[in-house]
């Protein structure tokens, strides 16, 4: 068996805040394979984002703090090096792209400029040589004319163009692990497709792994190998991608996927998941998911040991395990974890680390690609 | 899926973009700051100040650029020229040069300059000069035919001459044909020193300046970066700084340890960085939370080139803004300084002027308070002009579509 990239392993990010301690991360385990693309998938505020600035220690401390767990890349665990040697691994082990392409470079150099400083940085060449370097990574993301482009200025570009650079600048330094938060949300569709195609591309060339940090499934079922699914500070379900579409486990994903528009589904309206995110400081006790969740709702209709609970200003019954006790992330069937005590399964499992070293079969659309390109020059 | 990555469309900025000048931001700045009528004219100004400052010796001077005499050609001026004199010629070539290496960035223009003047300098300092100065000499050699041809600097008195070939008593004249500002009460041509009190006036505001906002950046920045305590902690420090009055300061300084221009303009910057800081860290702390400065660090950009090459390029605006001010109240200060007569006494300066305009008893030269008052005016009022335009062309809400 493979030993994973990164093992994120129980780990527990708090901020300090006037009102308490406040945890948007709790008892995290990922474990990312060389090679693979693992998605976080969550709504905003479920710490997601926490998680991945987590493994380059981006947040600052205070007001955060680990409070616990360990992240181990490449055999050395990231919360015990210190400011210094974090910096050997950002940008050269570790390299992540943000969500906002538009003010995520500085708009006071040129796109050259802030890719060579990378590359003399981590790479050890100076000049001419570094100069090439940038100019090839932006010929590997597809940017037209690289060497005009790399004496351009960020407000020239348009903001596709931008995350290609964010992407060129991290890759030129050939990362093992590529996180990128959100990388996709700021674009429109097209460029979003173009993005991700491009981001499968370099995986397939470089064979790095990729943490995919997302809440559009539809980008998930794209690119993912494997999908950890994030409620409220928790991972609530983990799967591989076919695994997960085809057998969501936990009622958070199974709501979540009812919540996606269909085509060609006639229902007059989308279905969505009742009640609010809860804030991270007030979350609720046992299972966190147990306010909105239609299934204990469903199963308290016939139990004797439920209790009634209010939430968003609404009355209804719960089962009491779920309110009582919060759930482990059991391996409910084979490779397959999900953190619900309402599943059959649930009882006679054991809350292990979630591994799974997959790859998913990559689909040759060589054909589609060249009708694509066919048709287009028709088009023309 | 449009799956053209392989063969991506060439990407074109927009058409309006392309034939547009490509400016960086601070570029534009500059543009937009001296496009104002105010602040070209205030450059303007400066410009003739800065002539004056780098030029002086060549513009006043009571030694002949050529002189023939006995039939040989004599360099008198090029002979009596000073090693900061050099210095301040080789400073203004190589800001030149700077200025003309356009594709190069400001760093490179900056390593330009500062090596320029690394390397000149100690060949300036070689340069000798006659030790003994007579500002009389070619005029009494012309009075008495032994010159037979010369050409005379523009205004043909130094600073420091005090006419001692013209008998007559040692009084303030008022302008006439020969001095065309009048004379000090040395018997001094005003309008020489004049021109040579340019580089006081330039030297003194640019590097009290100049070491204001280094210590304001470096202090402010890390405050701003780093918050929290460092940055409660340097605020009591910007606190007490802003406490202690710079000119009573100086003027203890000056009592205690005499007249030295270098410990003036030192402790002028080292009192009016408070202002520099407290704008810098307010940048900063807008600019930490900035996905660039987040996109710098996961990186792994060190701590110094997060700071100065990412943040500070960003955030210098409004401290160059108030440095243009900052330079007027150096100037200001220097001035007050001479005026209370605490100030240089070996150099020509405009403020040391207006002290001799109130001379013995009730008298009252006018010409010595009308131009060096006007110039020190025009000064300051020219840097307020750039300040302030400046302020502007920064501001996007006032700036101007083009």
């Amino acid at each position: 068996m493979r030993q994973p990239l990164l093992e994120i392993q129980n780990l527990n990010v708090g901020f300090e805040t006037n009102r308490g301690l406040v945890q948007p991360v709790r008892d995290v385990s990922i474990n990312v394979y060389p090679g693979q693309t693992m998605a976080i998938v969550g709504e905003s505020g479920c710490g997601k984002s926490v998680t991945a600035m987590s493994i380059l220690q981006l947040l600052p401390t205070p007001p955060a703090q680990y409070l616990g767990g360990k992240i181990v890349f490449d055999g050395r665990d990231l919360l015990k090096l210190n400011e210094r040697q974090m910096r050997g691994v950002r940008g050269k082990d570790i390299a992540m792209i943000f969500q906002e392409p538009m003010t995520s470079l500085n708009p006071v150099y040129t796109i050259g400029d802030q890719i060579m400083e990378a590359v003399t940085l981590h790479q050890n060449v100076r000049g001419k040589q570094a100069w090439e370097i940038a100019e090839q990574s932006l010929r590997e993301v597809g940017i037209a004319d690289p060497k005009r482009r790399l004496e351009s200025y960020p407000h020239e570009l348009s903001g596709g163009m931008r995350q290609r650079v964010m992407i060129a600048m991290a890759l030129s330094c050939k990362p093992k692990l590529l996180i990128a938060d959100e990388p996709t949300t700021a674009l429109d569709v097209t460029i979003q497709a173009q993005i991700l195609e491009l981001l499968r591309k370099l995986q397939a060339e470089t064979g790095m792994a990729i943490i995919l940090i997302t809440h559009d499934l539809g980008v998930v079922a794209e690119n993912a190998d494997v999908v950890s699914v994030m409620y409220a500070s928790r991972i609530v379900e983990c799967a591989t991608v076919e695994e997960l579409f085809d057998h969501p486990r936990h009622p958070y994903t199974e709501a979540l996927f009812k919540s996606v528009p269909q085509l060609g589904n006639d229902s007059h309206r989308l279905a969505t998941i009742s009640g609010s995110v809860p804030n991270p400081a007030k979350f609720p006790p046992g299972c966190k998911f147990h306010t909105r969740c239609p299934r204990t709702r469903e199963l308290a209709q016939k139990s004797g040991d439920a209790v009634e609970i209010v939430s968003d200003g609404e009355r209804f019954k719960v089962l009491h395990a779920c309110v009582a006790d919060e759930p482990a992330t059991n391996e409910v069937t084979r490779n397959h974890w999900a953190a619900c005590h309402q599943l059959p399964e649930y009882a006679g499992s054991q809350p292990t680390i979630p591994r799974l070293d997959y790859k998913r079969q990559v689909v040759t659309t060589t054909t589609d690609l060249q009708s694509t390109l066919r048709s287009q020059e028709f088009g023309k | 899926m449009t799956a053209d990555v392989a063969n991506p469309e060439p990407m074109t900025p927009y058409v309006g973009e392309a034939e547009r000048p490509r400016r960086t931001f601070a570029q534009q700045a500059l543009v937009d700051t001296f496009s104002r009528r105010g602040a070209s004219i205030g450059l303007a100004w400066i410009g003739v100040i800065a002539f004056c400052a780098v030029f002086a010796p060549f513009l006043a001077n009571s030694h002949p650029y050529l002189l023939k005499r006995d039939g040989n050609y004599e360099f008198p001026l090029f002979r009596h020229l000073t090693p900061p004199d050099l210095i301040a010629l080789a400073s203004a070539l190589l800001i030149g040069i700077a200025a003309l290496l356009r594709r190069r960035s400001a760093m490179v223009r900056l390593i330009v300059i500062a090596g320029g003047l690394a390397i000149l300098s100690p060949l300036a300092m070689l340069k000798s000069t006659p030790e003994a100065v007579g500002y009389s000499v070619y005029r009494e050699d012309e009075a008495a035919g032994l010159v037979s041809s010369v050409i005379r600097a523009p205004v043909p008195y130094s600073p420091s001459d005090r006419l001692r070939d013209i008998s007559g008593r040692a009084e303030s004249r008022p302008p006439s044909a020969q001095h065309w500002m009048g004379t000090t009460p040395n018997r001094e041509d005003v309008f020489g020193r004049m021109i040579h009190a340019c580089r006081i006036a330039i030297l003194i505001g640019f590097i009290s300046t100049g070491i204001a906002v280094v210590i304001g950046c470096i202090i402010g920045g890390l405050m701003g970066y780093f918050a929290g305590w460092v940055d409660i902690a340097g605020m009591r420090v910007i606190e007490i700084f802003e406490a202690i009055p710079t000119l009573f300061l100086l003027i203890t300084f000056v009592a205690f340890y005499g007249r030295d221009l270098y410990m003036m303009m030192a402790i002028i910057g080292a009192t009016t960085w408070p202002s520099d800081a407290r704008f810098i860290r307010a940048q900063f702390l807008q600019l930490r939370k900035q996905d660039f400065v987040l996109a710098a660090i996961a990186a792994g950009l060190p701590l110094r080139s997060i700071l100065f090459r990412h943040m500070l390029p960003n955030g210098i605006a409004p401290v160059l803004v108030t440095a243009s001010f900052g330079v007027a109240s150096a100037i200001l200060a220097e001035a007050t300084l001479s005026f209370l007569g605490l100030g240089l006494i070996d150099k020509a300066s405009w403020g040391l002027m207006l002290n001799q305009a109130r001379g013995v008893g009730t008298s009252f030269s006018w010409w010595l308070a009308v131009f060096p008052g006007g110039a020190i005016f025009l000064t300051v009022f020219a840097y307020n002009l750039i300040g302030e335009a400046f302020r502007d062309a920064l501001d996007p809400k006032l700036r101007k579509r083009d």
